[in-house]
């Protein structure tokens, strides 16, 4: 089976070990998997920022960017979101490449969700030893209902999962919320971080890059150079 | 209210600030959520019947005008007296009218959100009516000078120990400590002023076609009295908040409580229809009911029109992380948290209240919640598109999004812009791997470190890895 | 034009309609609509096969007490019991149609008029009862005085089982057909008045009663 890899705009240009991380789960649960170069970005910013035109602009071409795999699969809930829910239920509605859009988004998978419901892994490449505590990023819980797949696998990889109080609240990233209405967002970061510190687990896991920088760089900010965080994706490969 | 929407990022910076507003908040945050969630656990068919409200509120805003019309003539048939209102002073002026024409002196109110929108305590006071607040929250809030800064639990934003310095101060009593005995004191001080006044004024959550019906939904049993007690009753709503049929009422009921505190019902729900009989020992002579426009037909036909369904239940706020951060006040208008954030900027226009669309996260909580299945992030999301076709955010914004977009339509250029973005960005970062200054980006920098990028960016390292193995 | 107009034609301008108000097709759609009386779905405790029990519950968690005699003879006694027991004075404001038991025999002082300010107990009846919330529905009419259930810190309501049913629904339907429109107030109880506005503490007792008693019969 043919799966396009989506990498995302930030894992590209930050964090590419997530990339390969999930590079190497495809690979490793036999898929052929094909990386399209062309590809940037869902559109999303601009989708998020009234900027329709441009949030179809970018749908479009990452629909011609993978119109020939069999899955697509994205490290992220939110850019999942974008592909799955808002190109169908808003963007493209009443439009003739409605049914495209459709299609792509009926074999659009978040990554998580791809490995437990597609794949059906029972067991992952990585080891963890120690507890983690998991952030449920918005899109992928809300839009996508992304819950139990990260933790299934975590757990298979041998982590323990400390539950934070406050899981599902969001961490105040929100795209460019995070520098329009900076010192709101940073208030939310501070919240789930304290949540976090409360858990006493040495890593915080997520499945949305955007959450995950800013979690990071609260925490960096105030003082702890300890806690781990970490995309499941890497934990889970063994590449955390 | 006077509109303060405009400086919604400094005022949101101050609260954030307020140390004692952050405890207030801090005390509230969780009991509605829980409450609500427990509610909606043990209801069993939730989904249901809110697909079906969203239904029965569509359906009477699908044929708005007739549905009105058909409330009219039952209302008028039983005795009440319907006025419309374009704008808030013509509502206005048409209660103070009613209050000269009849020499009112005292009007006491039960809650009303209209009545703050259009500023009608101001108006009738501008007269030489006295208005008395009656429910506890709202009374609070008169006594503070402040508006409310919840629609269905105004005064959250305040301790216990404010309202004691409050009461003292009004009362003349001796200092409370404990919130019950605050309660009886609001209670004994208000039960006077119900027995006294010539005028009670209410809103009404829904008014019924079927049957020219308005109501008030409350637990005090303050808008009992207000509806039962004085001689004039003024309904002043929404044109919105017409409905059908008691049945739809039973629906709708059901979920408002459930959404707004966690209760199955409200102590009290009274609908009111027509006047007095003339050997009745209570009820009002006269009834009056305002419908007002005031920015509601903006949104009528639209692709706005959803939020036309709202049924004032506050459960968007409740459950806005945004909302429990900066309470309130910080919206600068009537209505705060999501619902607000859609309101505010289309009743008082988008240039005024340019950031409220802008002040979520998307983590859509509060679509969730809502009980009548308000698409609210999306409909802030059509809102920021007009700010965008009208050119209305900021020109370092508009110039950044433009940029990003020209960059990001062209492979090419976005690998060569990425890769040198990916190693500067990683230089900036130094050893630690931590920014902590980004020019242009301080709203994130101020408060978080911007971990450095890796150095290399996926693509290159993806088509090394393919040369590599070729 | 007037507001009226002005705002009926944004409407159906808004909503693309010509014309300035609703044409009587659809006044008569409209009305077709509303004559369907649609019941939408209900919870699946609202039909409790022991329709009594589940009132009685939904009375507990209101904090609504109540108490079961065998006929309205034993009215009375059950009030005075009640009153005694809660240290209140063994008088009341009451509704007239309980005017005729024996008050006197029971040790109280039954006030035939609605309630005013300063009565510190009121006993109505109700026109019937809804076990899905545990309220009581109370019609305004000149023989039952709202006030007597509002003014006074004590709500005492005789619920007879036979005008128990089971949803709000239900009770708009027996409305319908035993008084046609509506009266001026239909009054919901549904427990004593409270309040949390005060950070969310419930407080029993806001403007309306403290406590609520229910005597079913």
């Amino acid at each position: 089976m043919k799966v396009g890899l989506f990498v995302t705009c930030l894992v590209d240009l930050s964090r590419p070990g997530i990339g390969f991380a999930a590079l190497k789960l495809l690979e490793g649960a036999g898929c052929e998997v094909v990386v399209p170069e062309t590809q940037t970005c869902c559109g999303q910013p601009g989708y998020n920022s009234g900027g329709r035109e441009i949030a179809k602009a970018l749908a479009r071409k990452v629909l011609a960017e993978f119109r020939d795999c069999d899955y697509v699969v994205a490290p992220s809930g939110s850019c999942s979101g974008q592909m799955k829910v808002a190109t169908v239920h808003d963007l493209f509605q009443g439009e003739p490449d409605l049914p495209e859009f459709e299609a792509l988004a009926a074999k659009w998978y978040e990554l998580s969700q791809f490995l437990v419901e597609v794949l059906k892994v029972d067991a992952v490449p990585g080891k963890f030893e120690g507890t983690v505590t998991y952030h449920d990023s918005c899109s992928g819980l809300r839009e996508l209902g992304v819950k139990m797949q990260p933790r299934y696998l975590l757990q298979m990889a041998g982590a323990k999962i400390a539950e934070m109080e406050g899981a599902e609240r969001c961490c105040g990233f929100g795209g460019t919320f995070s520098i329009k209405l900076g010192e709101i967002s940073t208030r939310m970061c501070e919240n789930k971080c304290e949540s976090i510190r409360a858990t006493g687990a040495g890593a915080i896991v997520g499945g949305d890059l955007g959450c995950l920088l800013n979690i990071e760089g609260r925490l960096r900010r105030t003082g702890d150079k300890e806690t781990k965080v970490l995309h499941f994706a890497q934990v889970i490969a063994g590449e955390g | 209210m006077q509109v303060q929407s405009m400086f919604f990022k400094q005022r949101a910076s101050e609260k954030l600030g307020d140390e004692l507003l952050q405890g207030n908040m801090r005390k509230a945050k969780g009991k509605f959520v829980d409450g609500r969630a427990k509610a909606v656990a043990e209801f069993g068919v939730w989904e249901e019947v809110r697909s079906h409200a969203a239904k029965v509120r569509d359906r009477a805003l699908a044929n708005l005008d007739a549905y009105l019309l058909e409330f009219e003539a039952n209302a008028t048939r039983r005795g009440a007296v319907v006025h419309w209102a374009e704008t808030a002073e013509e509502a206005c002026a048409i209660i103070v009218g009613i209050a000269r024409a009849n020499g009112v002196r005292k009007a006491a109110k039960s809650k009303s959100m209209v009545s703050e929108e259009v500023n009608l305590n101001e108006a009738l006071e501008a007269a030489g009516v006295e208005v008395i607040e009656t429910d506890l929250g709202e009374y609070i809030l008169q006594l503070a000078h402040e508006p409310p800064s919840h629609i269905v639990a105004p005064a959250v934003h305040k301790s216990k120990e404010q309202v004691a310095e409050l009461f003292v101060k009004a009362h003349g009593k001796p200092r409370l400590t404990e919130i019950p005995a605050m309660t009886r004191e609001a209670r004994e001080a208000l039960r006077g002023h119900f027995l006294g006044a010539d005028m009670g004024i209410s809103g009404s959550n829904f008014v019924i076609a079927e049957t020219g019906t308005t109501l008030t939904v409350t637990n005090e049993g303050n808008a009992d009295m207000v509806t039962t007690l004085p001689r004039i009753h003024v309904v002043i709503t929404g044109i919105e908040k017409v409905i059908g049929t008691l049945e739809d009422f039973a629906t709708l009921i059901r979920l408002l409580p459930r959404s707004a505190i966690g209760q199955t019902v409200t102590n009290y729900l009274t609908l009111t229809t027509g006047l007095k009989m003339p050997d009745e020992a209570d009820g009002p002579e006269q009834m009056h009911i305002v419908l007002v426009d005031a920015g509601r037909t903006k949104l009528v036909g639209g692709p706005m029109q959803e939020m036309l369904r709202c049924i004032r239940c506050g459960a968007c706020m409740n459950h806005c992380p945004v909302y429990q951060n900066v309470g309130g006040h910080a919206y600068g208008w009537v209505y705060p948290g999501p619902m607000g954030s859609i309101l505010t900027p289309v009743y008082v226009g988008l240039e005024n209240a340019g950031d409220l669309p802008n002040a979520a996260t998307f983590c859509h909580e509060c679509a969730v919640a809502c009980p009548v299945k308000i698409p609210l992030p999306e409909l802030m999301r059509k809102l920021r598109e007009q700010q965008f076709d009208r050119k209305l955010r900021p020109w370092p914004e508009r110039l950044a999004i433009a940029a990003w977009a020209f960059a990001v339509k062209r492979p090419a250029l976005y690998a060569f812009l990425s890769g040198i973005g990916a190693r500067v960005a990683k230089w900036m970062g130094g050893r630690e791997g931590l920014i902590h200054s980004l020019p242009g980006l301080d709203g994130w920098t101020k408060g978080r470190d911007m971990p450095a990028p890796a150095g290399r960016t996926f693509r290159e390292l993806y088509r090394q890895r393919s040369l590599e193995r070729r | 034009m007037g507001a009226r107009e002005n705002i009926l034609a944004r409407i159906r301008r808004a909503q693309g309609r010509p014309g300035g108000e609703p044409t009587a097709a659809e006044r008569a759609a409209v009305r077709e609509a509303i004559a369907r009386h649609e019941v939408g779905p209900q919870p699946p405790f609202a039909h409790a096969p022991d329709r009594l029990a589940q009132f009685r519950k939904e009375c507990d968690r209101l904090g609504t007490t109540h108490a079961q005699v065998a006929s309205e003879r034993d009215v009375p006694a059950e009030v005075a019991r009640y009153l005694a027991a809660n240290g209140l004075e063994p008088r009341l404001a009451g509704w007239g149609e309980f005017a005729g038991l024996d008050w006197a025999g029971a040790g109280i002082a039954f006030d035939n008029r609605p309630a005013r300010g300063d009565d510190r107990t009121g006993l109505t009846g109700c026109f019937c009862a809804i076990a899905e919330t545990g309220t009581v529905l109370l019609l305004s009419a000149p023989a039952t005085p709202k006030v007597t259930a509002l003014l006074p810190e004590t709500h005492v309501c005789v619920v007879r089982t036979s005008r128990l049913v089971d949803t709000m629904e239900d009770s708009f339907a027996l409305v319908r057909a035993e008084v046609g429109d509506p009266p001026r107030a239909v009054f919901f109880v549904s427990g004593p008045s409270r309040t949390a506005d005060i950070e969310q503490t419930i407080v029993i007792g806001a403007h309306g009663p403290y406590r609520v008693h229910v005597i079913l019969l």
